[in-house]
């Protein structure tokens, strides 16, 4: 039973298309990530997925059933700017958001007050929300998202404008989350997050899925076609065509892109024929350089 | 129901935890006693200064009878004691008459240098005014009060009325008749109505009546100018922040509204509740007083319709509010769609004359049917004169019904409006909005 099944749903506002014939699966314990540039379509997506919004045509599954109202109490979602009241003292919020999702007032009280320890909120739970940090404010949402022990949490953005040190302490609890077998699904822009986070991915573009499923098989299925290379010396073996299609040099290292067919081991010959190597190591590309290939072939 | 109960709470108990509740609650009576009770103590405080006034006449006689009229009544303890029948008219006219005193001095010398010497006089201060009383003017019944100030209109008909009853005193003198005999023919004539009602007879009240409807209108208007407000801005609040997001992948936007009109409406009736009970403690004694002599007495099915039609009412026009806020991106868009809201409310109460004289008449009936205008006057008709029951339930559906109706219209609204940032949509643009939310 999987916890999200996406069969090509489409979402269109007048004449724009937001999402269009979008499919995808996210299995149970599993944490996904939709990704993509900005006004891909991303948010559009999560809205109809937990029931914000409707499609104008096909058909989203939560738990293996089609979408209903009761699936609420199940999931959490957090928005992608801080969506809170304002006036409102943290700990009332999060006892309330609890109790909109079917805690009783004690339950809901007991947890938010458990979660704000976890995430060093204790002291803030009198203040009102307008007196918080943003990095504090997210937390808070965060909670508000969680507070109920949802199976599946689905984040906005979560990362977005928060300092290192708040993000560590989120991507800490999300880890914790998918460890207690929650299912989990965020959006990012970011691909150096995904990359790091995700068990699978989904990427879209202008509304439709370029890539998706496991994150291993995606990156397996590029094949390895980047070197990294430390040397002392000439950089000659660089500009040979036949081998090398383009390079990237980052100072303490190069990061070469073979052409299409060419043998890395003769690459590696040519090096050391005018160089002194100290590093050569076959790469699986990076989500990034996935993105730009896939979205490069779908709009050719 | 859960939801909509949660929504409810949080709303009220937001909203009357905070200091502003407080201080509205309190500042508000002092800033109605400070702008009526103390300009009218104000005011009784400077009329206290007795006026000094000449009455010039040729006939000492008549000047007599004059200045004994005008003391007499301004001197309410004499004349009520003097009156056998000492009933709340007397309380009636009262209300006419000037709160000052006068210090009258009669003058028989009424030629040409008299009047410049009292001219000269009115101007230094010495007296305030004379009334000029010559035999000419008298027969004409055509005099003419001269003075520093003329007063107003109440206390120009008072003087008036004084002098008719003093000239024709004069003149019943004159045949001979004097005294208790000329107090006796000039009594005036007192009429009370009686109203039938179901064969019962009970003493017609006008005057509560009016009152129960002025109340309740004012206190409608009142509630929905300010309360109405702080639904728009609650919902507009919300649509403006992401809180929107959060709270509908929890509850529907039906729950959500209905959640808001009922919360912040029950901290407007908080509010007013706690006036009235002000009021009610401050005009307690009055109060008493008046129902013990009967003077208002209004029908158990009129505060009842008044409780009734007042909800109502004030429901109807804050999910009219609701809807603006759910359509609209800035207050500053609000204020402007403000007076259309109320606008139906005023044609309402421009209805009320017409249908409080002829309640039973058709355009009274159609238009006590109209949602938008009955809860003003279909609780006129009711307090004027029960109308047959089938008109008020029917007119009591109606309202229920557009109330709902409006809800679940701005629900949708409101959750399409989601989608719209920074630019408020047009008529064309809702109506397709409207067609969008059907799920």
């Amino acid at each position: 039973m999987n916890t999200v099944e996406l069969n090509k749903i489409r979402k269109s506002y007048d004449e724009f298309v937001a999402v269009d014939d979008l499919s995808l699966v996210i299995r149970p314990g599993e944490v996904y990530g939709l990704l993509g540039p900005n006004g891909a379509g991303k948010t559009s997506t999560l809205r109809m997925m937990i029931g914000i919004t409707v499609p104008d045509s096909g058909m989203v599954s939560l738990f293996g059933e089609p979408l209903r109202r009761a699936h609420t109490q199940r999931l959490g979602y957090l928005p992608e700017e801080r969506g809170l009241y304002k006036k409102m003292k943290v700990l009332d919020q999060l006892v309330f958001l609890g109790e909109l999702k079917g805690l009783s007032g004690h339950d809901a009280a007991r947890r938010a007050r458990q979660w704000c320890e976890r995430l060093g909120l204790k002291e803030w739970t009198d203040k009102k929300v307008e007196e918080l940090s943003k990095g504090m404010q997210q937390k808070a949402q965060f909670i508000g998202a969680v507070v109920h022990d949802p199976q599946f949490v689905v984040m906005d953005e979560p990362f977005s404008g928060l300092d290192p040190a708040s993000a560590v302490v989120l991507k800490d609890a999300f880890l914790e989350l998918k460890n207690a077998g929650k299912t989990l699904l965020f959006s990012t822009h970011r691909m150096d997050t995904a990359e790091r986070l995700c068990d699978s991915i989904c990427l879209i573009n202008h509304g439709r899925a370029v890539l998706e499923g496991d994150l291993g098989k995606i990156r397996a299925g590029y094949g390895k076609r980047n070197v990294q290379i430390k040397y002392e010396g000439d950089a000659r073996f660089l500009h040979d065509p036949k081998l090398v299609q383009s390079f990237n040099d980052y100072g303490n290292y190069v990061e070469v892109r073979l052409a299409a067919g060419a043998d890395p081991q003769e690459l590696l010959r040519g090096a050391t024929a005018c160089a002194r190597v100290n590093k050569f190591e076959l790469m699986e590309p990076s989500l990034e350089e996935i993105f730009i290939e896939a979205v490069g072939k779908a709009n050719a | 129901m859960r939801n909509t109960w949660l929504i409810i709470q949080r709303e009220y108990l937001e909203r009357v935890r905070q200091r502003s509740f407080l201080v509205l609650t309190l500042l508000l009576p002092a800033i109605i006693v400070g702008a009526f009770v103390i300009p009218s103590k104000l005011s009784r405080m400077k009329n206290s200064k007795t006026q000094r006034v000449v009455v010039v006449t040729s006939t000492p006689q008549f000047g007599e009878i004059v200045r004994r009229q005008l003391l007499a009544s301004t001197k309410p303890g004499e004349e009520a004691s003097a009156d056998a029948d000492k009933d709340k008219d007397k309380d009636v006219d009262n209300d006419d008459q000037p709160s000052r005193d006068y210090a009258i001095e009669v003058d028989s010398n009424s030629s040409e240098p008299e009047q410049t010497a009292l001219r000269n006089r009115v101007t230094s201060g010495d007296i305030d005014g004379y009334l000029w009383l010559s035999d000419d003017a008298v027969a004409a019944r055509k005099v003419t009060y001269y003075g520093r100030e003329t007063g107003g209109l109440m206390e120009k008909s008072w003087l008036r009325d004084q002098l008719d009853r003093a000239i024709l005193l004069e003149e019943l003198a004159q045949r001979g008749v004097g005294g208790a005999q000329a107090d006796e023919l000039l009594k005036p004539v007192k009429l009370e109505t009686m109203r039938l009602e179901a064969g019962r007879e009970t003493k017609a009240n006008e005057r509560g009546t009016f009152f129960a409807i002025l109340i309740m209108v004012m206190l409608l208007y009142m509630a929905v100018i300010f309360y109405g407000v702080s639904v728009m801005r609650a919902v507009l609040e919300e649509k403006n922040s992401r809180v929107m997001e959060v709270m509908l992948s929890s509850a529907t936007a039906t729950e959500l509204m209905a959640g808001k009109l009922i919360g912040v409406g029950a901290v407007g009736l908080t509010q007013i509740g706690i006036w009235i009970v002000m009021a009610g403690v401050y005009a307690l004694p009055a109060l008493a007083a008046s129902a013990s002599t009967g003077e208002i007495r209004i029908a158990p099915l009129t505060l009842a319709a008044f409780a009734l039609f007042f909800l109502l009412g004030y429901f109807l026009y804050s999910s009219i509010y609701a809807a603006v806020g759910a359509v609209i991106t800035s207050e500053q868009e609000g204020q402007q769609l403000q007076f259309i809201i109320l606008l139906p409310l005023i044609v309402a109460v421009f209805m009320m004359g017409p249908v409080m004289r002829a309640p039973d008449s058709p355009v009274a009936v159609w238009t006590s049917m109209v949602p938008f205008f009955s809860p003003v006057l279909m609780y006129v008709r009711i307090a004027v004169q029960p109308p047959p029951v089938w008109q008020i339930a029917l007119s009591l559906v109606l309202l229920v019904a557009t109330i709902a109706g409006i809800l679940i219209l701005c629900a949708r609204i409101y959750r399409i409006g989601i989608l719209m940032y920074g630019k408020r949509p047009t008529l064309p643009e809702i109506v397709k909005w409207l067609k969008y939310a059907k799920g």
